[in-house]
């Protein structure tokens, strides 16, 4: 199936409905968790190192105690589990990045917890230290965890082992190897990490007003630092700012310091990140060692492919075993090959934690293969186009995984994109330019993309619908909306199983005492798989509100009916309306199929059967189907379906400062079913732009552990002036795979950008940057200066 | 804490002996662009600052006026309003031109012409086109007044003013007739500290030839400064990419002779050579490629 556009037989879906959130957003009205404040409260604030790696051999908190006003000052001695529930530390006094926290207190205002802050003494006896993954691992090198003398994150070790890869390499008629490597890169969300921690005895033992993305996660690590159980701890998720997987592990960090100096004070304990502390302690985007080795025969086919794909963990890490996993199932991008042997596996260093951040792995892997690809077609001699349509994943064919694919898009979704950006006549015009000052260029990228969960973890989740007596619908479910347009996108899917108005429908996020954990909002499963259990309590309660119409005997006058339907008086005296499938429920009005001119409203049944005692909510649970991988060989089913894209960058390229002008973005995504265009729309423009920032601009630039640039000021990520043009093209597909047939796009979005922008660069300039980002002195000179 | 007391006096008198009376503890403020980050990251600069002197309400601080030939541009203009400014536009294009790349709109509106330059950043873009103007600025403080021309505001740790002194003002001759121009390098397109800049002016003789020339380069030596071997080559020739070229080239070879050889100057050489470049075509009305 083609462009957005074709698809029938929805009354709500693949309409661009107004963003149920979106009036309070734009007006100021909607409130974030900083907003918030409480009589007595306190404001709680975090003694970070500075150092990447070092012992606490003093630290006296007297001197914090004394100034009046502060309430709490602790340190990893007065905590008693100081280690968090994941390997990240509440409080440490042993430090291993510069964002770790030796001290917490808890003052009356900002201002003093500064003051209580500056007013701690701390001796510290610095340690060997080791930065980048090079040093990591070589052999002696100082080893970050005591568990892990080699650096290996052992648990974050993946392989693919597909054909036979020797073979294949001897058979080759052309072998290709290159390396490339990517940055640290920070979510730079415009809200930064906020929660506010209070004990009233009526909610349990802790309530966190928070900015998770994910409550239930944040819940572990309150439940955990108290020490108590967690249906005690209620975690009320607040609208965030943005977070982009990045207000996993910092909000859980901060929400338990809190939750602990508010139980240690008896008081309310807010803490809000400055700026620098949210790219301290956020988890980022990791940056990738890459190495890629493809055998080609003569005629364009990869027959072989190999790859090293080392992360950098950072210092903590509970989530590079994930990162990992699905590393290593894209693996090979978006190709066939018959013969794969990949690994995959992390090393600790004394830098930030990695963590999950939009695309979780998959930018950094495309950036290095989409210019590998790039790279295998210019030593074949071979138009890149045309190598990638040879090569790319079709029906039938298997990719790194060994899942045999179908209602594989991509071909038609990379075709569509080529010819509308003319892409092969300006790639071949913009290789014979002479000018020494400007030169243009035009690179593209495909992608394919698991959606959702996969084998990576269970992709069950829950939902409950309540209508009221008055027609009006309430969902609850376990999935947040992180800004990405869930609730709008769930109101939407009540609405059409449930068979109600959008506008009736209402959705005001997750408090974890109301509902079960249905596993993080990530991956882009949202709408794919999440919304299965939203679509199912939808469609169960449907049958029973259609049961409820007939009981209340809304469907027993027949003469109403006639009189409706314009029929003569008495002709449906024998009409006995009894079985629910006589009935439709759509757009909160019932109706006979076979008399649909005869409508009752919802209001109507729900406000009788209120008073009926009838059943008017249904909880439904969804269990996906299994993906099951061998652990040795990666072979399996990685994922229920793949996301299809291509992306096409055009930029120009100031020859003398190095400076990167990104032009013009063409990015085409395979979204299965369109639940809201607009919404789509709207992620993938950011999604652009995310992915500019990453290929051309943004760096945290760590110098030896500490990073150089923890603010807006010097972290430059596009602003409004350097935004490119935009073409978005959707594509629907029959894939019945995810709910209403649709498929991730939030990742899909921006993981095949940097590749494209870096791939223009080298159409403009004749040389490849294998370094992100394109800065002005990687472009000028082929290196960073530091 | 730190503690700072906040003053907003409403005539110059009142506020130069505020001044005089906190000495090294006062600190201008004039639109708080900068002196606002360096309070919250407890700078060095403002380490022993007690006292806030607001200059928002000292009327002679603020407009620009043509006298006797000469600007005088109050030291609380605002970028947006010298970007906007018709007298610039007509006496000193590259000066409106520079501050209309100041960060964003929102600072353009706040910071201001004498904050930018008493910053004392190597990297801010106002002081190219005022050193190339030859700008003097008039110093203020109890006992007096006196002119500094802009690169002698500098010392070795950026603008030094003596306690109780302050810029109320920079007078500079008319530039109208020259054909100037101003090159900004950021890392972005808005909201970008200047990597690099060159503010350039170039006086035509009714021949063509050159008859006086400025070429200003911002982030390039510790203080902004001309440079002098360049702008030299240029008099009594006619413009052309090739003498434009050589200017470039005079340029970087100067400014290694003056701050050596660096970690940035494998890429500041190259870029200072295409940036004098293309600043003195841009002035001269010439295409950058034939």
């Amino acid at each position: 199936m083609p462009l957005f556009g074709d698809k029938t037989g929805f009354d709500v879906l693949n309409q661009s409905k107004p963003r149920i959130d979106g009036a309070d957003k734009v007006t100021g009205r909607t409130r974030y968790a900083a907003d918030y404040t409480m009589p007595g409260m306190l404001y709680g604030g975090m003694l970070r190192s500075g150092l990447a790696s070092a012992r606490v051999v003093h630290i006296d908190i007297s001197p914090a105690l004394a100034i009046p006003g502060v309430h709490a000052a602790i340190t990893a001695k007065e905590l008693p589990n100081a280690k968090s529930w994941a390997s990240y530390q509440y409080l440490t006094d042993v430090v291993r990045y510069e964002g770790d926290v030796v001290a917490l207190v808890a003052a009356e205002s900002r201002e003093l917890v500064r003051d209580a802050l500056e007013a701690i003494e701390v001796e510290y006896e610095p340690l060997d230290a080791v930065y980048d993954i090079r040093s990591a691992i070589q052999p002696g090198a100082h080893a970050v965890h005591e568990e892990y003398p080699d650096n290996k994150f052992s648990q974050s070790v993946y392989r693919i082992k597909k054909g036979d890869v020797e073979a294949a390499f001897a058979r080759a008629d052309v072998i290709v190897e290159r390396e490339y490597e990517t940055q640290y890169a920070e979510h730079a969300y415009i809200e930064p990490e906020a929660v506010l921690a209070y004990n009233n005895p009526n909610e349990g033992d802790m309530t966190v007003l928070s900015s998770s993305q994910n409550p239930f996660f944040t819940r572990r690590y309150v439940a955990d630092i108290l020490g108590t159980s967690m249906n005690r701890v209620q975690i009320i998720q607040q609208t965030l700012g943005g977070s982009f997987g990045g207000k996993e592990e910092g909000v859980g960090l901060a929400a338990a310091r809190a939750a602990y100096l508010a139980r240690l004070t008896g008081r309310p304990v807010k803490i809000v990140f400055s700026r620098e502390e949210s790219f301290l302690e956020s988890a980022k985007r990791h940056p990738f060692l890459l190495r890629y080795k493809a055998g080609i025969t003569k005629e364009g086919r990869i027959i072989a492919w190999q790859g090293t794909q080392i992360d950098n963990c950072g210092a903590y890490n509970n989530q590079t075993q994930f990162m990992n996993w699905r590393a290593n199932a894209h693996s090979a991008g978006a190709y066939a090959i018959d013969n794969i042997e990949t690994e995959t596996f992390g090393v600790f260093t004394n830098n930030v934690h990695g963590g999950a951040f939009r695309g979780y792995s998959s930018p950094q892997l495309i950036y290095g293969q989409e210019q590998f690809i790039d790279e295998c077609a210019a030593e074949l001699g071979m138009r890149e186009t045309d190598f990638r349509r040879i090569n790319c994943l079709k029906d039938g064919l298997s990719n790194a995984t060994g899942t045999t694919l179908n209602t594989v898009t991509l071909s038609e979704v990379m075709e569509y994109t080529l010819a509308q950006t003319d892409y092969e006549n300006k790639r071949a015009k913009h290789a014979k330019q002479t000018s020494k000052e400007y030169r243009y260029g035009i690179g593209m990228a495909i992608s394919h993309r698991s959606c959702g969960f996969g084998a990576e973890a269970p992709d069950a989740s829950g939902a409950m619908l309540i209508a009221n007596e008055d027609g009006s619908v309430y969902l609850n479910t376990g999935l947040a909306e992180n800004g990405q347009g869930l609730k709008t996108a769930y109101a939407m899917i009540v609405a059409e199983s449930l068979g109600v108005c959008y506008e009736a429908v209402s959705f005001y996020g997750t408090n974890t005492h109301s509902i079960p954990d249905c596993g993080m909002t990530v991956a882009s499963r949202g709408t794919v798989m999440g919304a299965q259990s939203v679509k199912l309590a939808g469609l169960k309660l449907n049958a029973i509100m259609r049961q409820n119409a007939i009981e209340l005997g809304f469907f027993s006058d027949t003469a109403k009916i006639e009189k409706a339907c314009g029929l003569a008086e008495g002709s449906l005296r024998d009409l006995v309306v009894s079985d629910p499938e006589q009935l439709e429920l759509k757009q909160s009005e019932f109706y006979l199929k076979e008399y649909p001119a005869y409508r009752v409203p919802f209001g109507a049944v729900t406000g009788s059967g209120l008073w009926a005692g009838k059943q008017m909510s249904a909880f439904e649970w969804f269990t996906p189907p299994p993906c099951i991988q061998d652990h040795e060989t990666g072979q399996g089913t990685a994922a229920p379906t793949y996301a299809y894209g291509c992306v096409v960058a055009e930029v120009r390229v100031d020859l003398r400062t190095g400076y990167v002008d990104v032009l013009h973005v063409t990015s085409s995504h395979d979204v299965g079913t369109a639940v809201n265009p607009a919404l789509i729309r709207g992620q993938v423009y950011g999604g652009i732009v995310m992915g500019q920032g990453y290929g051309i601009c943004e760096d945290m630039e760590p110098v030896k552990g500490k990073c150089v640039c923890t603010n807006l000021d010097s972290y430059i990520i596009p602003t409004a002036m350097d935004i490119p043009e935009m073409q978005i093209n959707l594509f629907e597909c029959d894939d019945p795979s995810g709910t209403y047939g649709a498929k991730s796009v939030g990742e899909p979005a921006t993981e095949a950008v940097a590749a494209a922008i870096a791939n223009a660069i080298a159409n403009a300039t004749g040389k490849r940057i294998r370094t992100n980002p394109a800065s002005l002195e990687q472009v000028l000179l082929g290196k960073k200066l530091r | 804490m730190h503690q700072l007391q906040y003053a907003c006096p409403t005539t110059l008198n009142e506020c130069l002996l505020l001044m005089k009376e906190a000495g090294a503890e006062a600190m201008p403020y004039a639109g708080g662009t900068d002196v606002m980050i360096h309070l919250r990251e407890r700078a060095s600069c403002v380490q022993n600052i007690r006292l806030l002197v607001d200059l928002a309400k000292l009327e002679p601080l603020h407009g620009i006026r043509l006298e006797n030939g000469m600007i005088h541009l109050g030291a609380m203009t605002t970028h947006a309003e010298a970007a906007a400014s018709v007298l610039l536009h007509e006496h000193a294009p590259f000066l409106a031109a520079a501050a209309a790349t100041v960060g964003s709109q929102q600072i353009r509106n706040t910071g201001t012409i004498g904050g930018n330059v008493c910053n004392g950043s190597p990297a801010a873009d106002t002081a190219s086109p005022l050193t190339a103007l030859y700008a003097e600025a008039v110093v203020a403080s109890a006992s007096g007044t006196r002119n500094v021309p802009v690169p002698k505001l500098y010392g070795r740790n950026g603008v030094e003013l003596a306690p109780g002194e302050l810029v109320t003002e920079f007078v500079f001759p008319s530039f109208a007739g020259w054909k100037t121009s101003f090159i900004k390098l950021g890392r972005r397109k808005a909201l970008a500290i200047s990597r690099m800049n060159v503010a350039a002016a170039l006086e035509l003789q009714d021949d063509g030839t050159i008859s006086s020339a400025r070429i200003a380069p911002g982030c390039v030596f510790r203080s902004p400064d001309r440079v002098h071997e360049a702008e030299e080559l240029l008099i009594g020739k006619a413009p052309s990419r090739a003498l434009f070229a050589e200017a470039g080239q005079l340029s970087s070879e100067e400014m290694i002779r003056r701050t050596g050889v660096r970690w940035s100057t494998a890429y500041k050489q190259p870029v200072l050579e295409a940036l004098v470049e293309r600043a003195l075509l841009q002035a001269a009305g010439l295409p950058l490629e034939e």
